[in-house]
């Protein structure tokens, strides 16, 4: 299967299968709905095929480009089946657990997510780790064939639904920085695991804080080498910084397609309109390169800073244009549009913050891109 | 074209701008086959001549044979093509009682041409004429950036033939595409000058470079420029299409000015003077942001078009 014949078959099924994939909008949706139909989604893509192309045979996956998981999330995010910010969570989740699992851990369990049978969350962030995260504290000791775990993890995406967390624990001495951190692949339903969702501006209770008080995880559910974590999570950074990143940028482009469709006569100014679409269209021509990239086995790095300093611009850029466009809408509007479009707009104030800040981004481009040598 | 030809012409290009002068410019540019390897190779061999132009300050006609390729009418060394006046993109000539109007710039080579290309609208057509430079006046003009060598052109002439029919919005569209990578190459020069100052300016007993405030203004610098890299390539990869190369050539020029704002910031009092050469590339990037719509031009109207259509525009597909 080639991208081209992938395009034409999934666009067809779409076709056919589109209005029972569609979501609903609106006040009343709750996030628990939300996760029910993204897994429905991904449920149905699945046994019909579409979401194993692109993955390896080894982990239940077709095999063929990574173009088509790319694809598959642009056509979804562009017919407003999906929010690709929970739906691509599998793009940084899944090639982690390809790399760094046992390769029949793998196996087990990356079909499980891709199949929506599974959410998985990823703990990295501490309450005192936040754009630093080699001081991270959560504490894992051996302890004979097992971990013990102990800290307290925050912004944990999706915790609260997540039956499995890629975790960061410390293994070294509290001062070793990047170099004694170990990831764990646990399972969410071990004794000892507390999830506290939190209430975010816009409405949503996607974050969450877990505590982990002993809680042992096996040995053999080790990530990587033992006190090569670091190792992972650099790893993994650059894909939380690609295909997750084509997919926004076909839904931010759906959004700003929906707004200049409806948004009444005069309220949009030409000029500001122009630039938007142009920042919009960067953004889609850099992903769209590092899609490429990807695709030919080249290793993502540091030059994937770039692209996440432009998903956040231009997210941003593209809500400021609509909170300018439709200022009533977001200020009072209750109805499912109005909603909607607050609640975005409230969200993409985040795009800057999370994933690695707009200012540890540009300390990357600055030290890595630039070679500006270090700071101070 | 694959990558090993790509890296045969950029080679060879390197050449071109080593002389200094427009001149020797424009004679390398013969020697290196440049239009040879338009001609066979089409949009992918512009970027490469361009984006070094831009990023050593030099001037050619090469912009002259881009337009006079996608106009299908005769290049050579001797033939320069009338730009639009600044800023502007309309056609710089007008027929009008069978008496040819024309108003707008030239590139280094007009001055030296034998013969112009005037693209012009009759009745709402566009055709190209061929003019002899003699009977133009032809001005150079000096403005901001003298090293780039642009004339003023105007004249009302009776065209020698019924001219040819063009795709002037073709030619915009390969020109402005051209013109988005010389003023990349300009912006990487900038931030490469204030690099290398940022390294080697110490103060409070430390690089300037190791200031979290500096660095930040470089990386902003680079995001601006792969930004518009990004836009130009695609406007590459979708050659002919003149929306793709009307959003590169506008982000092109706009982030230029960004980058130049930022580098000048982090040069200081050095990067002010006359002997510092980054006026020269300050001075470059608001020259070449005139030629064939500027930034704000060609911004508002992607933004007036969107609204008539109510579409957003197609992007290259995965």
């Amino acid at each position: 299967m080639d991208l081209r014949e992938f395009r034409a078959g999934l666009d067809g099924w779409l076709d056919e299968h589109g209005p029972e994939l569609e979501p609903r909008h609106g006040p009343d949706v709750t996030l628990d709905e939300e996760m029910a139909h993204l897994a429905k989604v991904k449920r149905l893509t699945y046994d019909a095929g579409w979401m194993r192309w692109g993955w390896p045979e080894r982990v239940g996956g077709f095999g063929g480009s990574t173009l088509m998981r790319a694809y598959l999330g642009e056509a979804l995010a562009s017919r407003d089946l999906i929010e690709p910010g929970v739906y691509s969570m599998t793009e940084v989740l899944a090639p982690t657990m390809i790399e760094f699992a046992r390769p029949e851990l793998a196996a087990e369990m990356v079909p499980r997510l891709l199949r929506g049978d599974e959410t998985w969350c990823q703990g990295f962030s501490e309450p005192s780790t936040g754009s630093n995260l080699a001081s991270l504290a959560c504490r894992a000791r051996r302890a004979g064939d097992e971990w013990r775990v102990d800290g307290q993890k925050v912004w944990t995406s999706l915790a609260q639904f997540a039956e499995r967390c890629v975790l960061l624990t410390r293994t070294g001495t509290p001062e070793s920085g990047g170099k004694g951190i170990t990831a764990l692949f646990v399972d969410m339903d071990t004794p000892g695991i507390t999830v506290r969702p939190i209430r975010a501006m816009h409405g949503r209770d996607e974050f969450c804080e877990v505590f982990f008080d002993d809680v042992r995880v096996p040995l053999d559910r080790t990530l990587g080498e033992v006190d090569g974590g670091w190792a992972v999570a650099m790893d993994l950074l650059p894909y939380e910084r690609s295909t997750s990143l084509w997919h926004r940028g076909a839904y931010l482009r759906q959004r700003l397609a929906r707004l200049l469709g409806s948004a009444p006569e005069g309220a949009l100014d030409p000029a500001e309109l122009g630039a938007v679409v142009q920042q919009v269209f960067a953004f889609q021509a850099r992903s769209r390169a590092t899609q490429h990239r990807m695709a030919r086995g080249e290793r993502l790095g540091p030059e994937t800073s770039i692209d996440k300093v432009m998903v956040a611009t231009t997210e941003q850029a593209v809500y400021d244009l609509v909170a300018g466009a439709v200022p009533a809408d977001i200020a009072l509007g209750d109805d499912a549009d109005g909603d909607r479009w607050r609640t975005e707009f409230l969200y993409s104030r985040a795009a800057t913050i999370y994933g690695g800040s707009a200012e540890v981004q540009r300390n990357i481009i600055a030290r890595r891109l630039l070679d500006l040598g270090a700071e101070r | 074209m694959d990558d090993e030809t790509a890296d045969l012409l950029a080679r060879s290009f390197e050449r071109v701008f080593e002389g200094g002068s427009a001149a020797d410019a424009e004679k390398a540019l013969d020697e290196v086959g440049w239009r040879e390897a338009l001609e066979a190779e089409g949009a992918a061999v512009p970027p490469l001549l361009f984006a070094r132009q831009g990023a050593a300050n030099a001037a050619s006609g090469a912009l002259d044979d881009v337009l006079a390729a996608a106009l299908a009418v005769p290049a050579g060394p001797g033939t320069a093509v009338v730009l639009p006046e600044f800023g502007r993109h309309a056609a710089p000539g007008s027929v009008r009682n069978g008496a040819l109007t024309v108003r707008g710039l030239g590139t280094v080579r007009m001055a030296a041409a034998d013969a112009a290309v005037v693209v012009a609208e009759e009745d709402g057509v566009l055709r190209a004429f061929t003019v002899d430079t003699g009977r133009l006046r032809i001005r150079r003009v000096k403005g901001v950036d003298p090293r780039l060598g642009l004339a003023a052109v105007d004249g009302d002439v009776s065209p020698a033939g019924p001219g040819s029919d063009v795709d002037w919005s073709g030619a915009l569209a390969a020109g402005r595409s051209a013109l988005a990578y010389e003023l990349i190459g300009a912006s990487r020069t900038m931030l490469r000058l204030a690099r290398e100052h940022a390294l080697t300016r110490v103060q409070f007993g430390r690089p300037i470079a190791s200031f979290q405030a500096v660095r930040h203004r470089l990386a902003e610098s680079l995001y601006a420029i792969e930004c518009a890299d990004a836009a130009a390539g695609a406007a590459v990869e979708e050659a002919g299409r003149a929306l793709p190369a009307g959003i590169a050539k506008a982000l092109a020029g706009r982030n230029a000015r960004t980058v130049a704002r930022h580098c000048q910031q982090v040069l200081a009092g050095v990067g002010f003077t006359e002997e510092h050469e980054f006026h020269h590339c300050l001075r470059r990037v608001l020259a070449l942001d005139g030629l064939l719509g500027d930034a704000r031009t060609l911004t508002r109207e992607l933004g007036e078009e969107l609204l008539r259509t109510r579409r957003m525009p197609a992007v290259p597909p995965l």
